[in-house]
């Protein structure tokens, strides 16, 4: 059955994408840009000899974009899995942005992972299938950095916190990952206090992880430690805390 | 790092594979390709791939290395007639494997597997027997380039034909090269694998021009004074019976081998390892598989790295046979005269035409690999070997000698103000550059 990758182009999507593949997954691939696309399906049909749909969408300008996923499912066996690792997050998040910037990063990091699950959810429930959230250690603690990025990952962490509290495992799988410093473009470049983790490695765990039952944990779990730490802080050391 | 969303950068040190040129750099590593066209049209930049260039010919200080590794994906795959599609990111090893699990390969392939497609174009690299399979341009049916101003385009040998051309041996002027069609031919079961022994460089021609139409042919020969140019010659055959692969693989090459401490290539250490090459190559057949015999270089992983910190300089010359033999004479007198440590010597046969700054022509190149290319000695002996090979009109490897200047590649070349003025109409404003564009006042 088909497992739907948003955010299939880069960092850890492409890496799921192949994992998936690998493991034998019909896919619909789903990303911005038609070229990546293009190139990552044909890799994966070609190396891996898998079903793959690829979905052209820009998910920022899109007001119903999971309306356009079930579209494009037609051609493809049913969902039994729906992973999220979307993410956009900019340099500039420090409270200055524009409404219209604001937006942009709401509807990727929020509102599309939120309309393109209530759009797949009958179908997942139907296949007592998997839906994949990926949330950030950025959303631990509010800081005054990466402010609106932040917000809707929060946001997104409650949204399947109430999937989890809405639906028994028995009917839908929830599961949720907070991840630490990933090897991505978003992390390009940056002094990272702590070491990054491969998408490689990650997208083995999700995917090997699937057919578990719902958790919440943070990803790689050590992780979960500094998240612990950041929020026991006392407020007067955590407003100190520039990185 | 930048500020502007789209083109994150990384200051990084870059080091070439033979650790001769280094620098500090800015690198960009785009993953879509709406982050290859995010770079500002006016920014100098290069296009790295695998980053194994012997000569820093993939990265500069003062411009945006661009990393496509990200880029190695295939595209698409004609298994009635043999084409491959790939992005240029892709390294030839796992584009060997890929055409090899279809029935077809690649024949020309340099020795490290980790050398991306779009490298061996730029590079117009040759494999285990250049005078039977040319160079990687004859097995290119097709390229797309990004150039900063002009865009995305097409090449092939009817359509933006120049630029086609230009872009083999080009080093990245002509353009940021995305992804390529290759010609695939049949792939042989394996390679039967035959040594003759040869008591110098003037009998090497000889065993090579004997067996010209092998698909494998390639001399190893001692570079000491005393023992200069005895050694191998390799011929490999297609065989018919499979071999039995090992249980344990032998890893891909890295792009960067971490160096000894010191440098083992002293005069004990390369005569211990000729002992043991000589031992190893020595009467007798040999059964490889296609890929162990496509990337001879795996099994080299102690030889880089008993170089050490100081690394080593590779001088590749292509000499007629009219001047081979004068020239092997006067090198050999040299390597008495200055008794410089030389870790190895490798021969091949050319009969190819000599394209643009390519590395081809008619005659035998000799490879010699020059350990701790800073000490006195060394050096004077490099300066000779190039004095000496540009006398009997020898062609240098521009991709290869990380020492030779400018002035000595013009000598080197004949037409080389003209092959430059060429390539750079296709970048008329200089903002492809790198440490090999630079040296060579490309």
């Amino acid at each position: 059955m088909t497992a739907i990758v948003v955010g299939a182009s880069s960092g850890l999507g492409r890496a799921l994408s192949v994992e998936l593949a690998r493991n034998g997954h019909p896919l619909l691939l789903i990303a911005s840009d038609a070229r990546d696309l293009d190139a990552l399906g044909s890799d994966l049909r070609l190396r891996f000899k898998a079903e793959v749909g690829i979905l052209a969408l820009d998910l920022a300008a899109n007001a119903d974009p999971g309306a356009r996923v079930l579209e494009a499912l037609a051609e493809l066996p049913p969902p039994s899995a729906l992973l999220l690792p979307l993410g956009m997050s900019r340099s500039d998040d420090d409270g200055s942005l524009a409404v219209g910037a604001i937006g942009q990063l709401l509807a990727i990091n929020l509102h599309a992972p939120l309309a393109i699950s209530h759009a797949l959810l009958p179908s997942l429930l139907e296949t007592h299938g998997s839906i994949v959230g990926f949330g950030s250690i950025a959303g631990a603690r509010g800081r005054s950095r990466n402010i609106v990025y932040a917000t809707a990952k929060r946001g997104l962490e409650t949204f399947f916190e109430s999937l989890r509290h809405r639906h028994l495992p028995s009917a839908l799988r929830v599961q949720f990952y907070r991840l630490g410093f990933l090897r991505s473009n978003l992390t390009f470049g940056m002094k990272l206090a702590l070491p990054a983790a491969e998408p490689e490695d990650v997208a083995r765990k999700v995917v090997k992880a699937l057919r578990r039952d719902s958790f919440d944990h943070y990803e790689p779990r050590w992780w979960g430690m500094i998240a612990l730490i950041i929020r026991c802080l006392p407020w007067f050391a955590f407003r100190r805390m520039k990185d | 790092m930048s500020l502007r969303r789209g083109f994150a950068l990384a200051e990084t040190e870059l080091r070439s594979f033979d650790r001769s040129v280094a620098a500090r750099c800015h690198v960009q590593q785009p993953d879509r390709y709406r982050l290859i066209e995010a770079l500002p049209t006016d920014v100098p930049r290069i296009s790295r791939g695998g980053g194994i260039s012997y000569v820093g010919a993939s990265f500069a200080s003062g411009g945006v290395t661009q990393d496509v590794s990200a880029f190695d994906r295939i595209l698409a795959f004609d298994g009635e007639r043999g084409l491959l599609k790939v992005e240029a990111g892709a390294p030839i090893g796992e584009v060997m494997r890929f055409a090899l699990a279809q029935g077809w390969m690649l024949p020309v392939a340099p020795g490290h597997p980790r050398a991306s497609v779009g490298g061996c174009i730029a590079a117009d690299v040759h494999g285990k027997n250049p005078a039977r399979d040319g160079t990687f341009r004859r097995h290119v049916e097709a390229i797309e380039l990004f150039d900063p101003v002009a865009g995305w385009l097409s090449l092939d040998r009817t359509q933006n034909a120049q630029r086609f051309a230009a872009c083999f041996a080009g080093f990245g002027i002509p353009g940021l090269i995305a992804s390529a069609t290759l010609r695939l031919v049949p792939s042989a079961v394996a390679y039967s694998l035959r040594s003759i022994a040869v008591s110098g460089l003037v009998e090497a021609r000889e065993v090579l021009l004997a067996h010209a139409g092998a698909p494998l042919l390639y001399g190893w020969h001692d570079g000491r004074s005393g023992r200069f140019g005895r050694g191998v010659i390799r011929y490999g055959l297609e065989s018919k019976e499979p071999t039995i692969r090992s249980k344990y693989l032998t890893p891909d090459l890295p792009a960067m081998i971490k160096p000894w401490p010191l440098c083992a290539w002293n005069r004990i250490g390369i005569a211990a390892m000729n002992r043991l090459i000589r031992h190893r190559y020595g009467p007798g057949q040999s059964h490889l598989t296609t890929e162990a015999a496509m990337f001879p270089l795996n099994d080299a992983r102690a030889y880089y790295a008993g170089f050490g910190a100081e690394g080593f300089i590779e001088a590749q010359w292509l000499l007629t046979h009219q001047r081979y033999a004068d020239f092997v004479a006067s090198l050999e007198a040299e390597t008495i005269r200055l008794r410089p440590c030389i870790s190895l010597i490798a021969s091949k046969l050319f009969d190819g035409k000599a394209e643009g700054f390519g590395f081809d022509g008619n005659g035998i190149s000799l490879a010699i690999q020059i350990p701790q290319p800073r000490i006195k000695t060394q050096a004077t002996f490099l300066e000779s070997l190039t004095e000496l090979a540009l006398i009997h009109g020898g062609r240098p490897n521009l991709i290869k000698d990380s020492s030779l200047t400018g002035a000595s590649a013009k000598r080197g070349i004949v037409d080389f103000d003209s092959v430059r003025d060429d390539l750079r109409g296709f970048d008329p404003n200089q903002l492809q550059q790198s440490e090999l564009t630079r040296r060579l006042g490309l």
